[in-house]
């Protein structure tokens, strides 16, 4: 009976779930802190290994140290503007913009506007990954080197 | 408040791309790292990183390139509508480098266990190439020691002056020595190719029967004494010991044999037993003949005063002479023997000897069917020191024996000769019945005959024995039933006149 109703009475029943547009903030910033974690967590397992003996992991813990000030800049950069809508940029016109601060605080529109300078923390820590990675490759050499020296 | 976006459109710009040069050029170090220690499982995760970095920055710069562009191009709104896109994959793209970090953990016990792999396979590899350069070592020591073995034992196969034989199971010959070779008288390939055995050495089939029957038996034969048979119908004795080798490795039952010619040795103890036997009687001949010959002289002057005088019994006398002086011609004889009586010594000819035996022989009746001949050693002359009546005494006995041996009618052969070790030799040959086998070892001895009674009192050979040891010199017979005899003196040479 029960199966002869459903079959010939149908109705909606709004199985697909709806997406406030929210989500996408949340998930960006989900996103830099599990990036954020898993920066922490090399730095940890890297010192846990022993490996910061070797000046190129050193540097790679450097690098890791700048992504994760990288991360937490960009966070807070997006918690401001996009989460809690408390900074909001205009164009005045080329070269000028205007930080609008919900509260007119005059600090927080510096300080969003220093937030706004984030690649002066990721590209040093891309420099040092960079240079970990050459050290590591300038000792592998050398270890070959020495190997191959009878 | 108003801030100049010189410095932010600046930064980022600048930044943007600088990201994307530096994880490129990061992207190739990671590279030559992995190409540096391919079996690194850190360098692979490094590499890892650096392409999720490299897609990080690439996608973070081009959205902030495209970003600054619009606003500066007043595009806001453009830049609005995929700012969603770009945001998007921006955050899948450090989240993929968060995930890649995370892993570093796993990674790194995974290296660590290959890495552990690696030097055991190392130190096994090590080990492996000691024990296989160990074997090498101990390949090369045994095969050197094999070969030494290998060619000591081929030294004493082919040097030894025994004979030494392999056999198979069947008793075929498979391998002889040189030794054995002159031994049998038969070459390597015609005893292989003939596919001859062991028994075929043998003089009696039925020794061969006991010998082969006792070595299946036993197992082994020691020192049995064989006689063989060489192809001239030639004997000789041997010692012949063996064994049987159930094979190893693969190898079949085979028997060997080591065999010694004692033909020499033998004869030589026989000769020495001869000798000592006729030392022995020598002796005692001598203390015979010695008692004898007094009573004998007193009875020979006492009948010969008798028949001096008319007597009836004249007759009885005279065959008593007879018979005494027949018995003083024994003792004599027995005296020479014996070495008692006296000679005198001088340089003596033997081929003016030998030729004056013949002369002398030749016209008596009994040497007219006989067919003499002599070969006397030309050359150097033949001279002895010796006592020339003597030596013609021996000689003369030695071919009337002969005469005798051929019954009359044959032929004697008388040699001398000169040995290359200072030796004359005088050989009578002839070609009458021989001497049987059972008889050769007592030819010598005194009063020994095959003659009739009456026809030889046995004292002939044995009085030449003495005389040629007299001489230093030596005696030998050799013979063979039906075919003939041989007798061969040999006498030390004197050289003092040349």
């Amino acid at each position: 009976m029960a199966v002869a109703l459903l079959i010939l009475l149908p109705m909606d029943v709004f199985a697909i779930q709806l997406h406030a547009s929210s989500e996408g903030i949340i998930t960006h910033q989900m996103g830099h802190l599990f990036f954020l974690f898993s920066m922490v967590a090399l730095i940890f397992t890297v010192t846990g290994k022993g490996l910061d003996r070797q000046k190129g992991w050193r540097l790679i813990q450097y690098s890791a140290f700048f992504f994760i000030l990288w991360n937490l800049a960009s966070t807070t950069a997006h918690f401001f503007d996009n989460q809690i809508h408390a900074v909001k940029i205009e164009n005045i016109s080329f070269g000028k913009i205007k930080i609008i601060t919900s509260n007119d605080s005059s600090v927080l529109a510096w300080f969003y506007y220093v937030l706004k300078l984030d690649h002066l923390l990721c590209v040093p820590a891309m420099v040092l990954l960079y240079k970990g990675l050459s050290t590591l490759v300038a000792e592998q050499k050398t270890s070959l080197t020495k190997q191959d020296t009878p | 408040m108003i801030f100049s976006s010189i410095p932010i459109l600046m930064v980022d710009v600048a930044g943007s791309v600088a990201m994307v040069v530096i994880a490129l050029l990061s992207l190739y170090k990671a590279t030559r790292l992995r190409e540096m220690d391919p079996d690194n499982a850190v360098s692979l995760y490094l590499l890892w990183i650096c392409v999720g970095f490299t897609i990080f920055a690439v996608s973070r710069s081009f959205g902030h390139i495209l970003k600054q562009f619009l606003i500066v191009t007043a595009n806001t709104e453009t830049w609005h509508s995929i700012s969603s896109y770009s945001g998007s994959v921006n955050t899948v793209s450090f989240m993929l480098v968060g995930l890649i970090t995370l892993f570093f953990n796993q990674n790194w016990k995974i290296n660590e266990k290959i890495l552990a792999g690696r030097k055991k396979l190392e130190d096994t590899h090590i080990k492996l190439m000691d024990l296989n350069q160990t074997l090498e070592q101990k390949v090369v020591e045994r095969t050197e020691l094999l070969t030494s073995s290998e060619h000591k034992c081929r030294r004493i196969f082919e040097q030894s002056l025994d004979t030494i034989m392999v056999t198979d199971s069947e008793f075929k010959v498979m391998e002889i020595n040189p030794a054995g070779i002159v031994l049998t008288g038969y070459s390597r390939e015609e005893m292989i190719m003939k596919k001859m055995t062991a028994g075929s050495f043998f003089a009696d089939h039925f020794e061969w029967e006991r010998i082969s029957n006792l070595i299946d038996s036993k197992e082994y034969i020691l020192n049995e004494e064989i006689e063989f048979l060489k192809p001239g119908n030639e004997t000789l004795l041997v010692l012949i010991t063996g064994g049987v080798d159930y094979g190893a490795f693969g190898c079949a039952k085979s028997y060997h044999f080591i065999i010694k010619n004692v033909n020499e040795k033998r004869q030589m103890e026989r000769q020495i037993a001869q000798a000592d036997k006729l030392a022995a009687l020598g002796e005692l001949s001598a203390g015979v003949a010695h008692e004898i010959n007094n009573p004998l002289g007193i009875i020979l002057g006492y009948t010969q005063l008798l028949l001096k005088e008319e007597s009836k019994h004249k007759d009885d006398l005279k065959i008593i002479e007879k018979h005494v002086q027949t018995c003083k011609t024994v003792v004599s004889d027995l005296l020479s023997f014996s070495r008692k009586g006296s000679s005198e010594m001088g340089i003596v000819d033997i081929n003016k000897v030998v030729d004056g035996v013949i002369k002398f022989l030749s016209n008596h009746s009994d040497f007219r069917n006989i067919e003499m001949s002599l070969n006397p050693h030309t050359g150097d002359m033949l001279n002895i020191l010796g006592n020339e009546q003597e030596l013609a005494q021996v000689i003369i006995n030695l071919v009337i024996n002969a005469c005798h041996a051929v019954e009359g009618k044959g032929k004697i052969d008388i040699a001398t000769q000169k040995t290359k070790q200072d030796k004359i030799l005088i050989m009578v040959k002839d070609n009458g019945k021989g001497i049987e086998k059972k008889n050769l070892s007592k030819i010598f001895d005194p009063f020994f005959t095959t003659k009739p009674v009456g026809q030889g009192t046995g004292l002939g050979l044995s009085v030449g024995y003495g005389i040629i040891k007299r001489h230093q010199g030596d005696i030998r017979v050799k013979s063979s039933e039906g075919k003939g005899t041989i007798f061969t003196i040999s006498l030390p040479a004197d050289n003092s006149i040349i």
